[in-house]
């Protein structure tokens, strides 16, 4: 329908020979109507039931047929996927490896979750680390991120990191902190600060020493959302946490600063937006706590800053490709 | 002043590009010709990569709220109303000047400022409409069936109708058809029997709006409204199923009525065939008309429909029903990815990407030899103030 408002209008402007518009037109007109990816969702759908159904018919028959069985099944699931991925693995570099095909991706994707699983099943019911959580989050931290640089897997890198900061988290507060919301006097925040900036400057070496440099992004990002956010978060904490919150506010600068240099370098968006959107955050905290028992000043607030500061993000971003000097594409 | 507050031109380049990508991937075109036809059809408005985006629409919404409250500063926090036109006619002057001087095109920018202009004055409708009679309360405006509450419902309608006629918003859109139905409901209950035909009313209502926004892809203006109509077909065709739903109209009736148990309802094997018949003929038409949002629609409804018959009664177990179910969809997914592997029936289990190309090469370099050279005098290639449309595939 559209297509032959487009092809009657390229034809019009000479764009188009009328002879290679007309079989366009009779391509268009004959083209078989794909279904490829609603029966590729159909068959994940049954796929996902059939799992699940039989997973409740296993839970609610467990005495019959045992946890040996069950556990059995799982670890063959898991050896099943690495062996596949394995199979199809690409020799290992330091570059980024090119990718044959998806399956052995996915595959190794769904051996990592169902090692989660595995694991977690075994600490449940037969309870094997005892109390040594921090050799229960260790364990899948060192296999993700192995496997990571060893299939060239960014996803799995992801995992890795996520797991390794459940480690440190485990290792720095006692899981009975979880409890109550004073997390922050065990020094979770501390620790989830330092996580992101080692990871950060994990990134930046990744991309210094061209060591699969393609990493950096996911480091980066990781990393310096973590280390933001918990910098924020002590920042507007109770003063429980070890570090004095006033030195968040120049951490926080100095990140978002570190940001916008990497943005630049690398045109990357996303790091911008994060460093206008925390350095903004703290700006406009200072700027209340100094006025915080002055109206007067509330009023200024409200009439000039709030105002003003918005269209100063706004121009930032509409001229960012000069501020930036970030090259058309 | 026209109707359109961007370019159409926009709308039409942008549907043309993607048009030569993708003939250009089935081999239809040669690269060469892509390229000329590309720069017929430039990129001149300003849409940057999605990040930036969302950083515009945030800080535009807070210098929204900041204006909007030094306005109430000033004027004492003593009328609302005033606040509300000030920063209305305000946001509309910056939306049109954005698009004017600035060349925004669904930026963030712009869409904040469309979004919060209109806030304000449906807030502003709203304020006068209670505030005038203290009387008025806000759930007599759908079964209240007032003179008052039917012009109010008219009054946002035509609001954000006309709204979407300017600005081809899809959000704007999805809002002005809920009070398009909105109205439609409230209508029909000053009907004695209206609560009976309410079911039918609905699905009279969205399946006229489905016919309209077909008719309305005929038009020349369809690049322009592309979006808004796709949203509007969307909606049309969850509400006709929904309107036709047996439990929808089951404990939509309970509620009607305020019954604590819902209670069978008059006509119900209609409705039963409905439940049934809507999903089924959606998948049928879907995959005859090659309409794949009908398909897509019909999909996700069956499963509704399904959740519909277990909500009253079981017939299985879950967990067996789940592995039937799920052995039954893998070996039909199976067997249609097999047999459609050469295409029948106008259907094709091989992904759009990887399809056989159609091969004009011979056609091509006979052609070629003169394809024009298109050349535009005075245009300047790359210029203004283009994002690129944040389609480099940088984050």
């Amino acid at each position: 329908m559209s297509h032959q408002r487009i092809l009657a209008d390229l034809e019009a402007r000479t764009l188009l020979p009328p002879a290679q518009a007309q079989a366009i037109a009779g391509f268009e007109q004959n083209r078989p109507f794909s279904i490829h990816y609603e029966l590729r969702a159909l068959l994940y759908l049954g796929i996902t039931l059939l799992a699940g159904g039989l997973g409740v018919l296993v839970y609610q028959n467990i005495d019959h047929i045992g946890h040996g069985v069950v556990v059995g099944f799982i670890a063959l699931v898991v050896a099943a996927c690495f062996w596949y991925a394995a199979r199809h693995r690409q020799p290992f570099t330091w570059g980024e490896a090119p990718k044959a095909s998806l399956l052995p991706d996915y595959a190794l994707l769904l051996g990592c979750l169902t090692f989660l699983v595995l694991e977690g099943y075994l600490q449940y019911q037969y309870n094997i680390f005892g109390d040594r959580y921090g050799l229960v989050t260790m364990l899948p931290a060192a296999l993700f991120l192995w496997l990571a640089y060893l299939f060239d897997h960014r996803g799995v890198l992801s995992m890795g990191l996520t797991a390794l900061g459940t480690w440190v988290g485990v290792n720095v507060a006692p899981l009975s902190a979880f409890g109550d919301e004073s997390f922050l006097r065990y020094g979770l925040g501390e620790a989830a600060l330092g996580l992101g900036v080692v990871l950060m400057a994990a990134g930046l070496l990744s991309e210094y020493l061209n060591l699969k440099r393609h990493f950096a992004f996911t480091y980066l990002s990781l990393g310096s959302n973590v280390a933001l956010l918990a910098a924020t978060a002590i920042l507007f904490g109770d003063n429980a946490a070890h570090l004095p919150s006033g030195l968040m506010v120049p951490l926080i600068f100095i990140l978002s600063g570190f940001l916008f240099w990497y943005a630049r370098r690398t045109q990357s968006y996303l790091f911008l937006l994060l460093g206008v959107i925390y350095s903004y955050i703290v700006l406009t905290y200072l700027l209340i706590q100094l006025v915080a028992d002055n109206s007067g000043a509330w009023e200024f607030l409200i009439m000039f800053y709030f105002p003003l500061s918005a269209i100063g993000a706004v121009l930032l971003f509409v001229n960012i490709r000069k501020i930036l000097r970030i090259h058309a594409d | 002043m026209p109707i359109k507050a961007y370019p159409t031109a926009w709308a039409r380049h942008d549907a043309v590009r993607a048009a030569a990508a993708r003939w250009l991937k089935q081999e239809l075109i040669t690269p060469a010709q892509r390229t000329t036809i590309d720069a017929a059809h430039p990129v001149d408005y300003y849409r940057p990569n999605i990040f930036l985006r969302i950083g515009l629409f945030i800080f535009t919404c807070i210098g929204a709220m900041a204006v909007s409250g030094t306005v109430a500063m000033i004027t004492d926090f003593d009328s609302p109303a005033a606040v509300a036109v000030v920063y209305a006619i305000g946001a509309l002057v910056v939306l049109e000047l954005a698009i004017k001087n600035s060349r925004h095109y669904h930026s963030g920018l712009d869409n904040a400022a469309l979004y919060t202009a209109l806030l304000a004055v449906i807030g502003l409708i709203l304020y006068l409409y209670f505030e005038s009679d203290y009387r008025r309360q806000p759930e007599d405006l759908f079964f209240g069936q007032t003179f008052g509450g039917t012009l109010l419902l008219l009054v946002i309608l035509v609001v954000l109708a006309a709204a979407t006629l300017r600005y081809a918003d899809r959000l704007v859109a999805a809002c002005a058809y809920f009070a398009y139905l909105a109205l439609a409901v409230n209508l029909l209950l000053y009907l004695p029997p209206g609560r009976l035909l309410l079911p039918f009313g609905v699905m009279l209502a969205s399946g006229a709006a489905y016919i309209l926004q077909d008719k309305a892809r005929l038009r020349d203006d369809f690049f322009y409204y592309e979006r808004v109509l796709n949203v509007i077909k969307l909606l049309a065709l969850l509400t006709f199923y929904l309107g036709g739903n047996y439990l929808i109209v089951r404990e939509g009736n309970a509620a009607l009525l305020n019954l604590p148990v819902s209670t069978q309802i008059p006509f119900a094997p209609v409705f039963y065939l409905f439940t049934v018949a809507v999903p089924l003929a959606y998948i049928y038409f879907g995959l005859r008309q090659a309409n794949r949002m009908m398909l897509l629609v019909g999909l996700a409804v069956v499963c509704f429909s399904i959740y519909t018959y277990r909500f009253y009664r079981s017939l299985l177990p879950p967990e067996i029903a789940a592995v039937i179910a799920g052995v039954f969809l893998i070996g039909l997914a199976a067997w249609a990815l097999h047999h459609l592997r050469t295409p029948r029936h106008g259907l094709t289990a091989v992904a759009e990407d990887d399809e056989p190309h159609f091969n004009l090469e011979s056609l091509i370099v006979a052609q070629t030899a003169h394809a024009p050279e298109h050349q535009a005098p005075g245009f300047e290639f790359g210029g203004g103030s283009s994002g690129g449309g944040g389609a480099n595939g940088q984050f």
